[in-house]
């Protein structure tokens, strides 16, 4: 397993990215070169990525079912299930196949840290009633496939971290691009013809006319599955950096896709450079972690002679010390370098190996004395940084503002965007470098996932744009990801995560449906569309009812129900733990109050689209039901949708026993989360462990009440909506004139867009264009233009004096020479074969004479 | 003191006024026809100082080649290039000044070049009644053949040999193209 | 000394020198044939005379009766006078059908009036 795995998911991954080289090579190249590809052979550019995309997803479940799961039997304790799970399971959960390629570390070596662990366990606090078994590293496979470069003891690899999170993120990914993919095949036809762009006017008041891009619309999403999948598989930072900026290039090819169309160009240049905002911090993080660890790997490497390279994991969480998160050596080295220098000067040595004694035994001493005080704000900084960057590609407050405007993408993108790739990529990565964050930087996590999911609910509330009300609910959903990670739960937000890639992408792709049924975004044109895409209109629902998180409680529901509790069971067990903070349950009231709000907010589209009455009549006699290609996707995704929370029992066979998302996710459970983490800076912090909330002690604390809120919230939203936009007992313009000032707020989407434009924006604008005026047109083009006055003045002097009068001349002369030398050769040339004999005679006769000569002279 | 005639001499002498004389007669002849003539004599001539100097194959050679065979291919070309019967045409006197002068001075100077080294003066009889007398038919054969049997440090003449045949095959054929008759290819037109 | 030569011309055998000055009167006797006849059947004769003066200096500095044995060119003399005249005859056969040729453009072979490359 541990040699086919790997190589299993380097061909589901490498797949698109052959898919695109081949439709670049093959359409894009001679297109650009001038050639006119036929438009009946681009069809095959489309058959070649969902061919790649599909071969991926087969190869990922064959991964995931034919060598993972046999390896790694799955367990029956499931959180979800609200069982309680002993700790010394996760002993027997982590199995130990060493292979040749593949390294596991439970313990670590001890011989090449040199302070007092026993000291240095002194930092955590006393844990209370808990016991004090932590988990260890998931089950995890490593290694490099190629060595981009090696900068001094950093090395660059492309290289592979496989746990269970990657494989079903594998699995997850390639299905949803699969049904994009497919989708897509339908629901892009219009570019396999000349395509009229009925949104771009000309200067001439006409359309613009353009040859359709169907193959390059398929190149993108074969290169962005790509990228999405080299994030998941990524092996160290550096890689998933590149990739990272990969998946940002291509949400910048997809949402200018329409490039003519001024706000598509627009909201493209806001995607890329909103995300640049974020990956400077995480590029401050990189620095930071490279700076004390000397690693980007995530997981051990076979080092050199056989010792092995740890990891970032396994250098913040040691088997000494209970696996709990501590600062490395070189974070304390880092913030405590004066009192090390100190030290060293005092050893009063030169010798090498002394002085890096001393600074050692400092290290341990700093360690040991004041543990609370040196190493932890490298440490906040490395995780915050991290997440600066997710903040960006998972478009959390304050770097939200480019996933509504995303919209300008055709809708398949947006699916894809929304739910597998770009969004998930930052989630994904928290859950990822999750044994990383410390207690604050977790802290930050959740309360910028907290302010994000309230204020994207409440903005989704009153849009009108089908696909705006859609994105709203994305910013609001990674919120909660966020929130739940932030605040312990790690299962519960990448859950949601899988959860939310199912109904989202199903959403995305009905709105598609509706959009390309009645060619409007806007939710007023719509209505009454049920009995016209029946297909469409119950899918949505399915998806309208999971993103609700509608089910029974303590039992079973859609899957967004079984996330969604989870996250409000974490958030609840968070309260309960930090009560004394005074501040602590409004990371509580306000997801739940926000779900109220989802429930409403996606029971207002569905009502407004398809329920009630036809409001344009016209667009209305026009819409059809989509073609098989299109609800094909839809009803696969619906499927999941549903039953995505589900587990399968026990006594299935082979790998399909216990199988269920929650079980898989928690085999993947980071190092060192089982212990709740303390907070270092502010004391009374509290991260729970996120099965304190599943113990049937606490049921009555936390699981009852955080169950209860969350089907209430959904059912009164639910109920809210129905009220309003199906009965019509409430009318809303009449809810939004009594709330003005809150309408107001949610209609212009906070002002935020506002506010950048007049805080960063017109600013920039401001002194960039008296930097123009001034410094650029004053003094460096005066300087330049001087410059070039006093040249050109030069140049004519040398033209005038140098060219025409010595070279021109000398030139002309020598020509003139040579064409009269020319010319009275001429005249030699008399043509008479005589003369040439005479001629011949003389030269000898002159010749014998003056040979002659020549010896008389030497002779006399 | 009065020595006998030494009569190898006599007869280089002979032919070599005859040769001498009529190349003169060819220079100064304007008659096309008398022209070729004067120059069959002294190339004839020639031909007896070649016997003279031992080359007997050369000299047959000469004869049959040049007397018998290029000279009678000048004599058709005469025959066929003059529209009036003799025809001539006259240089002018200034012209031929020059050209004698020049000549004269032509051969003043070689002949001074030739006179001017005792070796080639010429042996005394007895050295020369010495040398054996051989046919060179045979060794010319041979040293065109690749062969030397003269002095074995001197190389054959094979490839030039071979060089010289196909030149001469091409020459004959370039020699026909070149001479046919314009005007047939637009008979055949015609 | 040139007395002396004169005096014993016809008692003592000839040398290189006495066909070396044959050759050369009959090589300026080809130079100026080709520099005074219009003629170009003349010139070719000319021409004639020139390698034949050019022929007969070989024969003479090959012929072992003229000199010592041991100087004379032995038989490359020959062989080179055989070369001479055969390339004299390929030269002839061309000369006369470039003649031909001309005659037949211009009715004429005065050599003169074949002047259309002149500069």
């Amino acid at each position: 397993m541990d040699v086919v795995l790997p190589k299993l998911l380097l061909v589901a991954w490498l797949m698109p990215l052959a898919s695109f080289a081949v439709i670049s090579i093959a359409y894009s190249v001679p297109q650009f070169l001038g050639v006119k590809v036929r438009y009946a052979t681009q069809k095959y550019a489309a058959y070649l990525a969902i061919g790649a995309i599909v071969g991926g997803f087969v190869l990922s479940c064959i991964g995931l079912f034919g060598y993972w799961l046999p390896a790694h039997s799955l367990h029956a304790a499931s959180h979800a299930e609200g069982e309680s799970e002993g700790a010394g399971e996760h002993a027997l959960a982590t199995p130990q196949p060493i292979g040749k390629n593949s390294v596991r570390l439970v313990a670590f070596d001890a011989e090449e840290r040199l302070e007092d662990h026993s000291a240095a366990s002194g930092i955590q606090h006393a844990e209370g009633s808990r016991a004090e078994h932590n988990n260890g590293p998931p089950p995890s496979m490593t290694g490099d496939w190629y060595v981009l470069g090696i900068f001094g003891s950093l090395r660059l690899t492309i290289g592979y971290y496989i746990d269970t999170l990657t494989v079903v993120m594998f699995a997850m990914v390639t299905l949803i691009a699969s049904c994009v993919h497919i989708y897509a095949f339908g629901y892009m036809h219009d570019e396999l013809h000349d395509y009229t762009d009925h949104e771009v006017k000309l200067a001439d008041g006409h359309h613009l006319h353009r040859p359709g891009r169907f193959h390059r619309f398929f190149q993108y999403l074969s290169l962005f599955s790509f990228s999405m999948l080299g994030i998941c598989i990524s092996g160290n930072l550096a890689m998933t950096f590149v990739f990272w900026e990969l998946v940002g290039i291509c949400s910048y090819f997809l949402i200018g896709f329409y490039i003519e169309r001024h706000s598509a160009s627009t909201a493209a240049n806001k995607a890329f450079i909103v995300n640049r905002v974020g990956d400077f911090g995480m590029l401050i993080g990189l620095m930071a972690i490279w700076t004390t660890m000397g690693t980007f790997n995530f997981g051990d490497m076979p080092g050199e002679n056989g010792a092995t390279q740890a990891g970032i994991f396994s250098q913040l969480h040691q088997a000494e010390n209970n696996y709990k998160i501590a600062p490395t050596d070189g974070m304390i080295a880092f913030e405590g370098r004066n009192r090390i220098a100190e030290a060293v000067r005092n050893a009063g040595t030169t010798e090498p190996a002394a002085m890096q004694a001393a600074a050692a035994t400092e290290v341990a001493r700093l360690r040991a004395d004041e543990p609370a005080k040196w190493g932890h704000w490298v440490l906040f900084i490395a995780g915050v940084g991290i997440f600066c960057g997710c903040v960006g590609k998972s478009a959390q407050f304050p770097l939200h503002v480019w996933l509504p405007d995303a919209m300008e993408g055709p809708t398949p993108v947006s699916a894809l965007v929304h739910s597998a790739t770009m969004v998930a990529a930052g989630v994904f990565l928290v859950g990822r470098v999750y044994p990383l964050f410390s207690a604050e930087a977790l802290l930050v996590i959740a309360v910028v996932g907290c302010i994000t999911l309230f204020i994207a609910a409440t903005i989704a509330v009153t849009q009108m744009d089908i696909k705006r009300v859609l994105a709203y609910s994305t910013v609001s959903q990674l919120g909660f990801m966020m929130l739940a990670l932030g605040l312990g739960g790690w299962l519960a937000g990448l859950f949601h995560l899988i959860t939310h890639a199912f109904f989202k992408s199903l959403m995305f792709l009905c709105s598609g449906s509706v959009i390309h049924a009645v060619h409007s975004n806007d939710m007023r044109q719509m209505g009454g569309l049920r009995k016209k895409m029946p297909v469409t209109a119950y899918t949505m629902l399915v998806g309208c009812l999971a993103i609700a998180g509608v089910g029974v409680p303590f039992l079973a529901g859609f899957s967004g129900f079984h996330s969604k509790d989870a996250i409000v069971e974490q958030a609840m067990s968070h309260w309960h733990h930090n009560a004394r903070s005074g501040v602590s349950w409004l990371l509580f009231v306000v997801p739940v109050f926000s779900a109220a709000l989802t429930a409403f907010y996606m029971f207002r589209l569905w009502y407004m689209t398809f329920a009630g009455e036809p409001r344009d009549h016209h667009r209305y006699d026009h819409a059809h039901e989509s073609p098989r290609v299109m609800t094909g996707p839809l009803v696969l995704l619906s499927v999941f949708a549903v039953c995505a929370g589900w587990g399968l029992p026990a006594f299935m066979p082979g790998p399909l026993a216990n199988f269920s998302i929650p079980n898989l996710l928690e085999q993947a459970r980071p190092v060192g989360t089982l212990i709740s983490k303390p907070g270092v800076y502010l004391s009374g912090l509290l991260i729970a462990d996120e099965h304190i909330a599943h113990e049937p002690e606490m049921f009555r604390a936390i699981k009852m009440p955080a169950g209860i809120a969350a089907i209430s919230a959904a059912l009164l939203g639910i109920w809210l909506a129905t009220e309003v936009y199906l009965w019509r007992r409430l009318s809303a313009e009449k809810l939004g004139n009594a709330l003005r000032p809150l309408y107001q707020l949610s209609w212009h989407k906070w002002w935020f867009d506002e506010l950048y434009d007049l805080v960063f924006v017109r600013p920039t604008h401001a002194v960039s264009g008296f930097i123009a005026a001034m410094l650029d047109r004053g003094l460096i083009d005066g300087i330049i233009h001087t410059l070039a006055w006093l040249f050109r003045g030069f140049a004519v002097m040398v033209s005038v004096l140098g060219d025409r009068l010595v070279i021109d001349n000398s030139v002309d002369g020598f020509a003139e020479k040579t064409w009269n030398f020319g010319l009275s050769l001429r005249s030699l040339q008399t043509g008479r074969l005589r003369q040439y004999v005479m001629f011949l005679v003389v030269a000898t006769v002159v010749l014998f004479l003056v040979a002659g000569f020549w010896k008389l002279a030497l002779a006399g | 003191m009065e020595a006998p005639i030494y009569w190898p001499t006599f007869f280089f002498l002979l032919f070599s006024a005859i040769a001498c004389a009529f190349a003169v007669a060819v220079v100064v002849t304007p008659n096309i026809v008398r022209m070729a003539f004067y120059l069959v004599l002294s190339l004839a001539a020639t031909a007896g100082l070649f016997f003279l100097a031992g080359a007997d194959f050369v000299g047959a050679m000469q004869l049959m080649i040049y007397v018998g065979g290029t000279l009678v291919l000048l004599v058709f070309g005469v025959m066929l290039t003059s529209q009036d019967r003799f025809i001539s045409m006259k240089t002018s006197g200034f012209e031929l000044g020059v050209a004698v002068t020049l000549g004269v001075c032509l051969f003043v100077v070689l002949a001074y070049c030739a006179r001017s080294i005792p070796e080639w003066h010429g042996m005394k009889a007895k050295q020369v009644s010495a040398v054996p007398l051989e046919p060179t038919a045979a060794p010319l054969g041979m040293g065109l053949l690749g062969a030397r049997v003269d002095g074995p440090d001197r190389s054959g003449y094979l490839l030039v040999f071979e060089i010289i045949s196909v030149h001469l095959l091409v020459v004959l054929v370039g020699a026909a193209y070149l001479a046919r008759a314009r005007g047939k290819k637009n008979l055949l037109v015609e | 000394m040139n007395s002396l030569v004169l005096a014993s011309l016809l008692t003592e055998p000839v040398g290189v020198s006495h066909y070396l000055v044959v050759g050369a009167v009959l090589f300026v006797c080809g130079v100026v044939c080709m520099a005074t006849k219009r003629n170009a059947l003349g010139i070719l004769m000319g021409i004639e005379l020139v390698l034949n003066g050019a022929n007969l200096n070989f024969i003479a500095f090959g012929s072992p009766y003229l000199r010592e044995a041991s100087q004379t060119l032995g038989l490359d003399g020959q062989l080179m006078s055989l070369f001479v005249i055969v390339l004299a005859a390929a030269e002839a056969a061309v000369a006369l059908a470039i003649a031909l040729n001309f005659y037949n453009s211009f009715s004429t072979i005065d050599v003169d009036r074949a002047d259309q490359l002149k500069g």
